[in-house]
């Protein structure tokens, strides 16, 4: 027990010395939340706001700097900004006569230091002649920088491929060479991307509906219910970051240092689970205050909502405890976990609202932990006791656990 | 102290150890030399617990080693790769690792400054250890297995990849060792690290000990011979075969591989008419070297190989 606490506080020590990844694992759910909830709350008062006119001014040109650019060329944001691209003396010119509300500044070098994993800055110029407007912007600004910075954050490895061949011009670069694991890291993207847009139409859809019926949703309960989707969406992610360490350590030799000392397997095994419990645990608790002090949400009553955080954190842990168990070495789990995690997170409601979902998608839904926390958190967001997702998430947790046990048993002995 | 009998482990066809036996007394320091793939690393990984599926015993204190857990407190590894935290400074490492023996806590800080001044890294106990050097490194990684205090300490190619003074340093740091009492094994592939680090030097390969003893007593293995390194242009057989009627005659081939041979000699006047054996056959020589009795050439004898290829 006693190098079980010992490994437990190293491991908490090791991460607060680069709490970075973890940081931007709660901002993005939050920011992910701000954006869906800004564009489709109903807004105050009688409804639409004029579209905001701003001028963009590309200085990067980069990977990057289109991925922003594309950002604002989305269906649903269309409807909100009004875009014109220029250079930086036109767009003060325009701001000036009043012909803008807001100028956005794309800088040199965005895309190769964002690859990079630097940080980066997005200029925003209001118009010091309106109010209300360029908040808005700057907020969507920053809303999809973060998003942005969070991919590449999540894409890594290989983020660092592409910066490798992001010295060719932009316009011939060479997909088609790339690695086939960048292929992959695309195909991530993209099928976020897609499975982002129908999430958004749906809110739409059902709003409109909703609004036939006379039930309005309030802003507060468009985030309160959002959020959930989207906190054990980047659980999962958070929690495989941590765990990943056992593989690691099987690779570098730490595993075979530990064991030529007194500590038990059995001790490591625990302290490895408990590790990624406790991680994914406070973590959730963290997304969930940030929801409440940013938008208001709200989550019915705390002890059964603190039932249903411990229960669905456990579940994560057990998970990949498994499947870092069964994998051969770390770009394996990399590979492995991202997909898992998306296919997770689509079928299981964290992307689009569970009940606009197609029948199928519903169906496999069912064996993902993602869709029981969103149900869950629902029936407690209404007062109940959320008694069989409770019940299906520690049981299922429980046979992953007694299935990782002996298999992370069998991988700490050669 | 340490006794082991008879170990034996194959990985599949390979045979990595072959009834390996071997003793160990209190604070002597054994060398253990051999060459890439002779089964040391597999020998230290049985010792340390980390290898399985193999057949023969060991007693180290008079127990049975596999059988106690608690033995592990009295023994120190060293291991080939850097194990520990980069991204935490040297003293914590040293908690760390240090901590997972059962250690009092109120010993451990004090061991830790103790084995940091030791190593030479107290004044940079509190960076990283990402940032250190390749021989600070190595000498963190040795004092992880030195906290402890263990009556047994297994160093796995401490000196691999360093500068000649990291590797002065470590070197000193096992003679100390040894000098205060503990038992030490270290392999390595270095000759001149055995030769004035070690009490005793035991030379292995294919999972065997092929002789052991101080350094006067392998010397005397290859008796009162010169070794003669000779290179050209030539095909092994044919140097061999060119050579077969001296064998016997004071002339013992150790090794022949294509444009490389080396002889023992028991009086260099031999070495005309080796050459004249040479020459007659239209083998080409280049070079040829006389070299005293030293620890290469028992080596040489013994495996019919160098140590360093
Ligand atoms: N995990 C393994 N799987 C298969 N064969 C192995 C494994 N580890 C070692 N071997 C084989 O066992 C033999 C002994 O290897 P070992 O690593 O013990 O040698 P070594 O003396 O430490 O060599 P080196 O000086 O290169 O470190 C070699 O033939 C090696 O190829
Ligand atoms: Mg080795």
């Amino acid at each position: 027990m006693r190098r079980l606490w010992l490994i437990l506080k190293t491991d908490a020590r090791r991460h607060l010395k680069s709490p970075l990844t973890i940081i931007i694992y709660i901002i993005i759910p939050v920011a992910m939340t701000g954006l869906i909830g800004v564009i489709f709350a109903p807004s105050s008062g009688d409804g639409t706001l004029p579209p905001i006119r701003v001028v963009l001014v590309d200085r990067d040109k980069g990977l990057a700097s289109r991925l922003f650019l594309g950002a604002f060329d989305a269906e649903q944001v269309k409807k909100m900004f009004q875009v014109t691209t220029a250079g930086e003396a036109e767009g003060r010119a325009m701001m000036e006569k009043g012909k803008a509300s807001a100028m956005v500044v794309i800088p040199e070098r965005f895309s190769l230091d964002l690859l990079e994993i630097k940080p980066v800055f997005l200029e925003v110029v209001k118009n010091p002649a309106e109010r209300f407007l360029p908040d808005i912007t700057e907020e969507f600004v920053q809303t999809t920088a973060v998003m942005l910075s969070a991919a590449v954050q999540a894409f890594e490895p290989e983020a660092r491929g592409v910066r490798a061949m992001l010295d060719a011009p932009v316009d011939a670069f060479p997909w088609e060479a790339l690695a086939p694991e960048l292929g992959k890291a695309q195909k991530k993207i993209a099928s976020a991307a897609k499975y982002l847009d129908p999430l958004l139409l749906n809110v739409k859809e059902e709003k409109t509906k909703a609004a036939g019926a006379k039930v309005n949703l309030t802003r507060t309960d468009i985030f309160s219910t959002i959020l959930p989707g989207m906190a054990i969406m980047f659980l999962l992610f958070i929690v495989q970051t941590v765990m990943r360490d056992m593989i690691s350590e099987r690779e570098d030799g730490k595993l075979r240092r530990m064991l030529t000392t007194p500590l038990r397997p059995s001790e490591l095994i625990g302290a490895r689970i408990l590790g990624g419990w406790a991680m994914g645990l406070s973590i959730l608790l963290v997304m969930a205050a940030f929801g409440t002090m940013v938008y208001n949400a709200h989550w019915g009553p705390f002890g059964y909502f603190l039932t249903l955080v411990v229960v669905v954190s456990f579940w994560s842990a057990a998970f990949f405890a498994l499947m870092n168990a069964l994998v051969r070495n770390r770009n394996q789990a990399g590979v492995l976990s991202a997909p898992i995690i998306l296919g997770f997170s689509l079928f299981g409601g964290s992307l689009m609202n569970p009940e606009a979902m197609p029948k199928a998608f519903r169906a496999v839904g069912i064996v993902t932990p993602n869709r029981w926390f969103v149900d869950g958190a629902a029936a407690v967001r209404d007062g109940r006791f959320p008694a069989v997702p409770l019940l299906i998430l520690a049981v299922s947790g429980l046979i992953l656990l007694l299935l990782a046990v002996p298999a992370l048993r069998r991988r700490s002995t050669v | 102290m340490l006794e082991i009998k008879s170990l034996t482990k194959s990985y599949g066809d390979v045979l990595a150890l072959d009834h390996f036996s071997l003793e160990l007394k209190k604070g002597e320091v054994l060398g253990l030399l051999g060459p890439n793939g002779a089964g040391k690393t597999t020998l230290i990984s049985i010792l340390a617990g980390s290898l399985r599926d193999f057949t023969g015993g060991v007693s180290f204190l008079g127990k049975d080693l596999f059988s106690d857990r608690s033995l592990k407190n009295r023994m120190g590894i060293v291991p080939q790769d850097m194990a520990f935290y980069e991204e935490l400074n040297a003293a914590d490492n040293l908690l760390f690792w240090g901590g997972l023996y059962d250690v009092p806590r109120a010993d451990l800080k004090k061991r830790a400054a103790e084995i940091l001044e030791m190593v030479e890294l107290s004044g940079r106990s509190k960076e990283p250890v990402k940032n250190f050097s390749g021989g600070m490194k190595r000498r963190l990684n040795t004092a992880i297995g030195l906290l402890h205090k263990p009556d047994l300490l297994l160093l796995d190619e401490p000196t691999v990849g360093i500068d000649v003074q990291a590797k002065v340093s470590i070197l000193d740091l096992i003679r100390k060792v040894g000098a205060a009492g503990t038992g030490v094994i270290f392999t390595t592939h270095q000759l001149a690290e055995v030769e004035d680090t070690c009490s005793r030097i035991a030379i292995m390969d294919r999972g065997r000990i092929l002789a052991q003893g101080t350094l006067v007593e392998l010397i005397r293995l290859v008796g009162e011979k010169d070794i003669v390194e000779i290179t050209g242009e030539f095909a092994a057989a044919a140097f061999s075969e060119a050579l077969v009627d001296l064998d016997g005659d004071g002339v013992e081939l150790l090794s022949a591989s294509d444009n490389q041979a080396a002889l023992a000699v028991s009086d260099t006047d031999r070495i005309p008419k080796i050459l004249d054996r040479l020459f007659r056959r239209k083998l080409a020589v280049t070079d040829l070297k006389i070299k005293t009795p030293n620890l290469e050439a028992v080596f040489l004898k013994l495996t019919g190989r160098s140590l360093r290829d």
